[in-house]
C-alpha cells in the first residue's frame, strides 16, 4: 500500500516540480547563501554564550580547572538536596573529575527511578541561543537530560561556538567521519510551558533547574560583563 | 478531524456572547504581538532572515522531487522506516499497524497538527490503544473532550479555573487544592511521567526534515517531545513531506524565525535532532523509527496556485494578529487549522464548499501577511479563494448579482461617481440631524449591530477634485 502511495505521491510531485538535474539544484542552492545570525549581545563568545544561559533561565557558575568544578557541583548538591549524590553518564571525561575534592558521589549510568539530579558533559555551548549541546549516546544517556529535577551541565570554555551554522559544520565533520549521532540534543534551558493562560512555569515535564557549569579561563571581566549585560546594564569591555 | 466549518457565523456568534471568553482572547490578541515584535526587533536583520527562508523554502518546493528522494534514501540508511500515505486514513492505518505488530497498549503522543488533520487518536482507540496527548495543552484539550484553539497553544481558551475543575474530575488523586498554575502544571507532570515511562511507542511530529542528512528537527518547550522520542521503544515520526529541506543550516534557519514568530521566544528549551533508532553502542532511545510522509492534497495545492501556501512553517503568527480570530477563537473555524492560514489551507486540504464561509473570514487588513516569516500573501489568496467560489457558484446568487452590479460600475467611473455622489447627499440629508442611520437597506448585516454614520455631504472624489482645484488657485 504504502509503495503504490509512493509512486502515485512521487509521480505528483514530479509533475509540478522544474525538473531540473542535481547539477543545477545543487548550484542554485549554493546561490542562496546562508541565513543571517542573530545579532549578538556582546562581541565576545564567552560573555554572550553567559549571557544567554542566565537570559535561558539557567543558572551558571564558572570554574577555572576540574577540582574547583567539582567544588562547585558539591556546593550545589548540598545547597539543594542536602546530598553528594547524583548519576553521570559513561563519560570518560565525567569518570576522570576529581570528585573526592567536592565529595561528590556519582554514579555512573542511566537515570533510575528516586534520582533526582544528572550531570552531563556538554559537547559544544553555543553562543547565540546559550545551549549546551550533547550527542545522545552512552556518554550522554538521552534520559539523563530529560528525567531529573536538576540537570547540571559541564562545558569547556574552548568548546564554545558563536552560532548554529558553525555547530553544524563540526556535526557534519562528526558524521563525515562516521559518527553519526542517534540524537542531538540542544538544550537551553531547563522544561517550561505557557500552556496555562500564557504563564510561563518551570519544570514542565523535563528538568526544574538547568546548571551550567563553564569550565576554563574565563576571566572576571568577562563574567563581569555577562551578568552586567544580564541585569541590562552595559557591561565593561572584556580584557 | 470532523470538520464543522460551514458553522463558522453560528460558532463566532457564540464565541462572541462569552463575555469570558472574549476578555481571554483580548488579552492574548494584545500581548502576543508584543512579544513577537520585540523578539524580531532584538533578532536584528530579521527581514533579510525572512527573505532568505522564503527563497529556501521556494527552492525547496520546486525541487521537491529531487529533496524528497535525497532525504528518503538518507533517512533509510540511517535505519529508519519511510512510508509514504496518499490520505489521512492510510496514515492512520500504517501508524495502526505498527502499533499492532509491536503489540502495543500505550501511546505517548506528542503535539502533532498533522494527527490532528487525520484524527490519529480517534483511530487508534477505536483500535484498542490508549493514546495519551503529552503537550500539557493538548493533553489539557484531550481530557476536556475538545480539540485545540489554537495551532500553538490548544488550550489557551481555558481559564486555571476551568482546568483545575478538570484535573480534580480526570485525576484520582485525592483531596487537593490545585490553586497555583504551578500546581495544575506540576499535576500533569507526575500523571503524564508514568505514562512516558510505561508507553510502548511515541509518536511525534516534524519541524523540519533534512534531506542532506535524513535528520528530523524537533522544537519544544516542555520536552515532551523529546521524552516521546526517547522513552518508547517504537518512535513514529508523522509529518507531511512538505517539510524537507536541503540543508540542516536550511532547518535553523526555520528555527531562528519559527520561535520568535510562535510565542516571542529567540528559541525554545530544546531543539533536537533525531536521526534514527538506536546503534549498538547507545545507551537508549527506540529500537525501530518509522517516518510517515503525508500527502492528504498537498501534491494538489502543489500543483496550484496556492503552492506558497506549502511555505508556512505553524509558528500561529497569522492567528495571532488576525482582528477575526481575535474575536471569535479557533474553535469557530471548525477544523484543526484556524485563522488566516487556516483559512486557506481548510479549503485546500478539504473542499471550498466545505469550507465557504473562511476565506470571507478577512477584514483584508493584512496584518497576517506582514507578519507571517515565510512571507505567504495570505490576503491575495483568501482574495482568489472568494473569486473560486463565486466562479463556482458556491457564494449565494444575490450576492453574486451584487458583485457583478458592482464591477459593472465600476468598470464606469463617470457612471460610478455620479451615482454614488446622489446616494451621499441624499443620505446626507436625511441622517444630518440623527447623525447615523439605526437601518438602511441592503445593509441590515451592518445595521443590525452598529448604526451607520451619515455622511458628510460629498463624497472622496468629489472632496478631491474640490481640493485638487483650490491648490491649483
Amino acid at each position: 500500500m504504502s509503495s503504490e502511495s509512493r509512486a502515485r505521491i512521487m509521480a505528483r510531485v514530479r509533475s509540478s516540480c522544474a525538473g531540473n538535474d542535481a547539477a543545477t539544484i545543487e548550484r542554485e542552492l549554493a546561490g542562496l547563501g546562508v541565513a543571517p545570525a542573530a545579532q549578538a549581545p556582546h562581541e565576545d563568545s564567552c560573555v554572550t554564550f553567559m549571557v544567554n544561559v542566565l537570559r535561558n533561565q539557567g543558572t551558571l557558575d564558572v570554574a577555572a580547572d576540574r577540582s574547583t568544578a567539582v567544588k562547585l557541583i558539591g556546593n550545589y548538591l548540598y545547597q539543594h538536596y542536602r546530598s553528594h549524590r547524583l548519576v553521570a553518564g559513561n563519560d570518560p571525561r565525567l569518570a576522570a573529575m576529581p570528585w573526592r575534592d567536592g565529595g561528590v558521589l556519582p554514579r555512573f549510568g542511566e537515570i533510575e527511578e528516586g534520582e533526582q539530579i544528572a550531570l552531563s558533559y556538554a559537547r559544544w555551548g553555543l553562543a547565540e541561543t546559550g545551549a549546551t549541546v550533547f550527542f545522545t549516546g552512552k556518554r550522554n544517556p538521552s534520559r539523563n537530560n530529560l528525567l531529573p529535577e536538576h540537570h547540571l551541565v559541564l562545558v569547556d570554555a574552548d568548546t564554545l561556538l558563536p552560532d548554529l551554522e558553525s555547530l553544524w559544520r563540526e556535526v557534519n565533520t562528526a558524521i563525515a567521519n562516521g559518527s553519526r549521532p542517534r540524537g542531538i540534543h540542544c538544550i537551553a534551558g531547563p522544561s517550561s510551558t505557557g500552556d496555562i493562560e500564557g504563564q510561563i512555569v518551570y519544570g514542565a515535564h523535563g528538568p526544574r533547574a538547568w546548571h551550567v557549569i563553564l569550565m576554563g579561563n574565563v576571566s572576571p571581566e568577562q563574567q563581569e560583563a555577562a551578568r552586567a549585560l544580564h541585569a541590562g546594564k552595559t557591561g565593561p569591555a572584556p580584557a | 478531524m470532523e470538520q464543522h466549518s460551514q458553522q463558522f457565523k453560528e460558532n463566532a456568534a457564540n464565541a462572541l456572547a462569552d463575555a469570558g471568553g472574549v476578555a481571554q482572547r483580548d488579552i492574548l490578541a494584545l500581548f502576543t504581538p508584543i512579544m513577537r515584535d520585540a523578539a524580531v526587533a532584538e533578532f536584528g536583520p530579521y527581514e533579510a532572515l525572512r527573505q532568505h527562508v522564503k527563497r529556501v523554502r521556494q527552492h525547496s518546493l520546486d525541487n521537491l522531487d529531487y529533496y524528497l528522494a535525497r532525504f528518503e534514501l538518507e533517512a533509510t540508511n540511517n535505519g529508519n522506516q519511510v512510508h509514504y500515505a496518499d490520505s489521512a486514513d492510510e496514515m492512520n492505518s500504517i501508524v495502526l499497524d505498527i502499533c499492532q505488530q509491536h503489540g502495543a497498549r500505550k501511546v505517548a503522543k506528542g503535539k502533532s497538527m498533522v494527527t490532528e488533520e487525520t484524527g490519529l487518536n480517534d483511530y487508534l482507540q477505536r483500535g484498542g490503544l490508549q493514546v495519551m496527548e503529552t503537550d500539557l495543552g493538548e493533553y489539557i484539550v484531550q481530557q476536556a473532550g475538545e480539540t485545540p484553539s489554537h495551532i500553538v497553544g490548544p488550550a489557551l481558551h481555558k481559564t486555571r479555573d476551568q482546568i483545575r475543575e478538570l484535573f480534580l474530575d480526570k485525576h484520582d488523586l485525592g483531596e487537593r487544592e490545585l490553586e497555583s498554575i504551578s500546581d495544575l502544571v506540576g499535576e500533569a507532570r507526575v500523571v503524564l511521567r508514568d505514562h512516558f515511562l510505561q508507553a510502548e511507542v511515541g509518536i511525534i511530529g516534524s519541524n523540519a526534515l533534512i534531506a542532506e542528512n535524513g535528520y528530523s528537527m524537533l522544537v519544544t518547550n516542555e520536552g515532551n517531545g523529546d521524552l516521546c522520542a526517547n522513552l518508547p521503544n517504537v518512535l513514529i515520526i508523522c509529518t507531511t513531506l512538505d517539510r524537507v529541506l536541503p540543508r540542516a543550516e536550511d532547518a535553523t534557519a526555520i528555527q531562528r524565525l519559527l520561535v520568535r514568530s510562535a510565542t516571542g521566544q529567540p528559541h525554545t528549551c530544546y531543539t533536537s535532532f533525531y536521526s534514527g533508532p538506536r546503534r549498538a553502542e547507545d545507551a537508549d532511545g527506540p529500537l525501530e523509527t518509522h517516518i510517515i510522509l503525508l500527502d492528504n492534497h498537498r501534491t494538489d495545492i502543489l500543483a496550484s496556485d496556492y503552492s506558497d501556501m506549502l511555505r508556512c512553517i505553524r509558528c500561529g503568527s497569522c492567528l495571532n494578529h488576525c482582528p477575526i480570530f481575535a474575536a471569535t477563537g479557533g474553535h469557530a473555524y471548525g477544523w484543526v487549522y484556524p485563522g488566516p492560514m487556516g483559512s486557506v489551507l481548510t479549503p485546500l486540504l478539504t473542499s471550498l464548499e466545505a469550507s465557504a464561509a473562511l476565506p470571507n473570514a478577512c477584514t483584508s487588513c493584512g496584518r497576517c501577511a506582514e507578519v507571517c516569516p515565510s512571507a505567504i500573501p495570505l490576503p491575495d489568496m483568501l482574495r482568489d479563494l472568494r473569486h473560486e467560489q463565486s466562479v463556482e457558484k458556491i457564494t449565494p446568487a444575490s450576492w453574486r448579482q451584487g458583485l457583478r452590479l458592482h464591477a459593472w460600475l465600476a468598470c464606469r467611473p463617470g457612471l460610478y461617481q455620479f451615482l454614488t455622489g446622489i446616494g451621499i447627499a441624499v443620505m446626507h440629508r436625511i441622517g444630518r440631524k440623527k447623525g447615523g442611520f439605526r437601518s438602511l437597506p441592503l445593509a441590515g448585516g451592518w445595521t443590525s449591530k452598529r448604526d451607520f454614520p451619515s455622511p458628510q455631504g460629498k463624497t472622496f472624489m468629489q472632496q478631491y477634485r474640490q481640493r485638487s482645484r483650490s491648490n491649483e488657485q
